[in-house]
């Protein structure tokens, strides 16, 4: 897997530095812009916002990337190569997500390092106002929101795997798999998270569909549950490349 | 070396070698190419020239020691008679193509004297 | 004799499409053979399953004793008529890949083949001519030191000049340990470079032999006997 990640990594290698080098840039122009002496408060929201946008900006361009590693595979010509390759279906997965889990990390680590550090900037009653209005916890959050999107990055690897093994076609194979891919959230919706929907007590973060989340215990509830479901979809898209996909 | 294809490929090997030594242009004692060179120079399979290769020496026209590679006879008896067989066969298709042609006995030698 | 590949009623369905119907067919070591038939015939749909990128509707098929999975991929080199390489590769790149996940590869015969090929390593992968791209192709695929080469039409859409290269190569390729398997439409080209020929179309074997007894039995070339039989 190691050899597939090393692959994976150098075939993008100046994209990506590209892409954090800027985050890092623009978060380090902005602070200075809001550290120096002649700043005004009000400008410092001007500034969590751009880099908040920024920030934003480059989180899709990793959720769609990640995507793309498996979409590419399975329905261009490069699909060829990639499974006549010695290697399991869920060796190949796995360097892709493993990528994907990297650069979440690195995006979280550079996101919060500025965040806080903007954070610090505000003047002392801001500071306060924020701190009370939303009382959560923090660390069960952040895992909760990655774990959530590399999950949905895994949901829709499985959609287009699925629609692989039913179709040869390229044609409808779009729509298949987005149809397959909300029929899997309904389901999930449905199924998994109802019996938990009725425990609400504090914060109620809203992630696309999934709405006020249990953060129960800790917060960990939660994040619990997406692993659970991202070592389902993981082996079900693993086994589905193995034995079922025909390129 | 240019093949007809409708013919097999190794029959046309195996004169174009008998020919060769013949003529003097494969000597008598001589190494044969490997199985592997010949293969890569007519372009042909290199079981084709395996079979050459073993129908030949079959014939004794050429011998093989395992390990060093095959060899053209050094029996001048059997090279003689090669040059035989190669020239009554040219005598049997004239005699043949002639005679379909209408040619008396007479007429196939008389021709022929014109041509010598 | 060994059996290098292996197929018990093997077929195939796309929709309602047979392509393959009920294939029963083996290849030895150390030949070299032919699927010879028309487009759509079931040619590239039966590499493709001994390559592992179809699984067989029904039916079976062994190489090596073993079902198409990881192992099979490690020792058949399979030759798509695709474009298959990364489009992100420079020539260097699909030699390293290939070295780094292929065991079997020879990374000095690859260059000296890129050489005769008069392919450069600096070169884009998407730069190449129709022509190098199946040069470079079949360096990869050959370069291999496989039990079983499986190359979907070769010569498809090659100059002439790099036909006879590629036939040089493959010849150069060729072991008495290993099998290659040859789908074409150009049959002409390749005829001399095969022992034993299958007849496909629309997904039947419908003839088969060693290529001289046929050349004997039937006093014509194979390319001949192909465009009577189709």
């Amino acid at each position: 897997m190691m050899t597939l990640l090393k692959y994976e990594i150098y075939r993008r290698w100046i994209w990506l530095v590209l892409r954090y080098a800027a985050l890092i840039v623009i978060g380090a122009i902005l602070l200075n812009r809001v550290s120096s002496p002649a700043y005004q408060y009000e400008f410092i929201g001007e500034s969590i916002g751009k880099f908040a946008l920024t920030s934003l900006v480059i989180f899709i361009i990793i959720i769609v990337e990640g995507i793309n590693m498996l979409k590419e595979d399975l329905f261009e010509e490069c699909g060829y190569l990639t499974f006549t390759i010695p290697k399991k279906g869920r060796t190949i997965l796995a360097s892709k997500l493993v990528l994907l889990l990297l650069q979440l990390i690195l995006w979280t680590v550079i996101t919060i390092g500025f965040g806080s550090i903007f954070f610090s900037k505000l003047p002392y009653h801001e500071m306060v106002q924020i701190e009370t209005q939303t009382n959560f916890y923090f660390f069960p959050t952040v895992l909760f929101i990655l774990t959530a999107f590399f999950n949905f990055v895994l949901m829709i690897h499985f959609s287009l795997t699925l629609t692989k093994t039913l179709l040869v076609n390229k044609k409808y194979s779009g729509l298949l798999s987005i149809g397959i891919f909300f029929f899997l959230v309904y389901l999930i919706e449905k199924v998994y998270y109802g019996p938990f929907l009725n425990q609400i007590k504090h914060i109620s973060i809203e992630i696309g569909s999934r709405s006020n989340i249990d953060l129960l215990s800790g917060g960990y509830t939660a994040v619990f549950l997406n692993l659970i479901l991202i070592a389902i979809f993981f082996t079900a898209t693993a086994y589905l490349l193995e034995k079922k996909i025909n390129i | 070396m240019e093949f007809n294809n409708s013919i097999p490929i190794y029959l046309q090997i195996i004169d174009s070698i008998k020919q060769d030594i013949v003529v003097g242009k494969l000597k008598s004692g001589q190494k044969m190419p490997s199985v592997r060179e010949l293969a890569g120079i007519l372009k042909v399979n290199p079981n084709t020239i395996q079979r050459v290769y073993q129908e030949l020496d079959r014939e004794k026209i050429t011998y093989t020691k395992r390990g060093m590679g095959t060899y053209v006879t050094e029996e001048e008896k059997t090279i003689s008679s090669l040059k035989e067989e190669i020239s009554k066969k040219i005598i049997l298709d004239f005699v043949e193509g002639m005679n379909k042609l209408g040619f008396s006995k007479k007429e196939m030698i008389n021709t022929l004297k014109e041509y010598l | 004799m060994e059996q290098v590949l292996k197929t018990t009623q093997l077929s195939k369905y796309f929709y309602q499409k047979k392509a393959l119907d009920k294939v029963d067919l083996s290849i030895e070591k150390g030949k070299i053979y032919g699927i010879l038939g028309p487009n759509g015939g079931g040619k590239s749909t039966f590499l493709k399953i001994a390559a592992g990128l179809l699984k067989p509707s029904q039916g079976e098929i062994a190489i090596d004793n073993k079902e198409p999975g990881v192992y099979t991929k490690s020792i058949v080199s399979y030759l798509p008529e695709t474009n298959y390489l990364y489009k992100w590769m420079k020539i260097k790149d699909a030699l390293n890949f290939f070295k780094d996940l292929y065991t079997d590869f020879d990374v000095k015969r690859a260059r000296k083949s890129l050489k005769f090929m008069e392919l450069e390593e600096e070169e884009k992968v998407t730069s190449l001519s129709k022509g190098m791209m199946g040069r470079l192709k079949l360096t990869l695929a050959l370069s291999r030191k496989a039990k079983l080469y499986l190359l979907d039409e070769p010569l498809n859409g090659i100059d002439p000049i790099s036909r006879e290269k590629i036939i040089t190569s493959i010849l150069d390729s060729y072991s008495e340990k290993a099998s290659i398997l040859i789908c074409s439409h150009l049959i002409y080209y390749i005829e001399k470079l095969l022992d034993y020929v299958f007849f496909l179309s629309e997904g039947r074997i419908i003839l088969s032999g060693n290529a001289e007894d046929l050349r004997n039995k039937r006093g014509m070339s194979i390319d001949k006997l192909f465009q009577e039989v189709f």
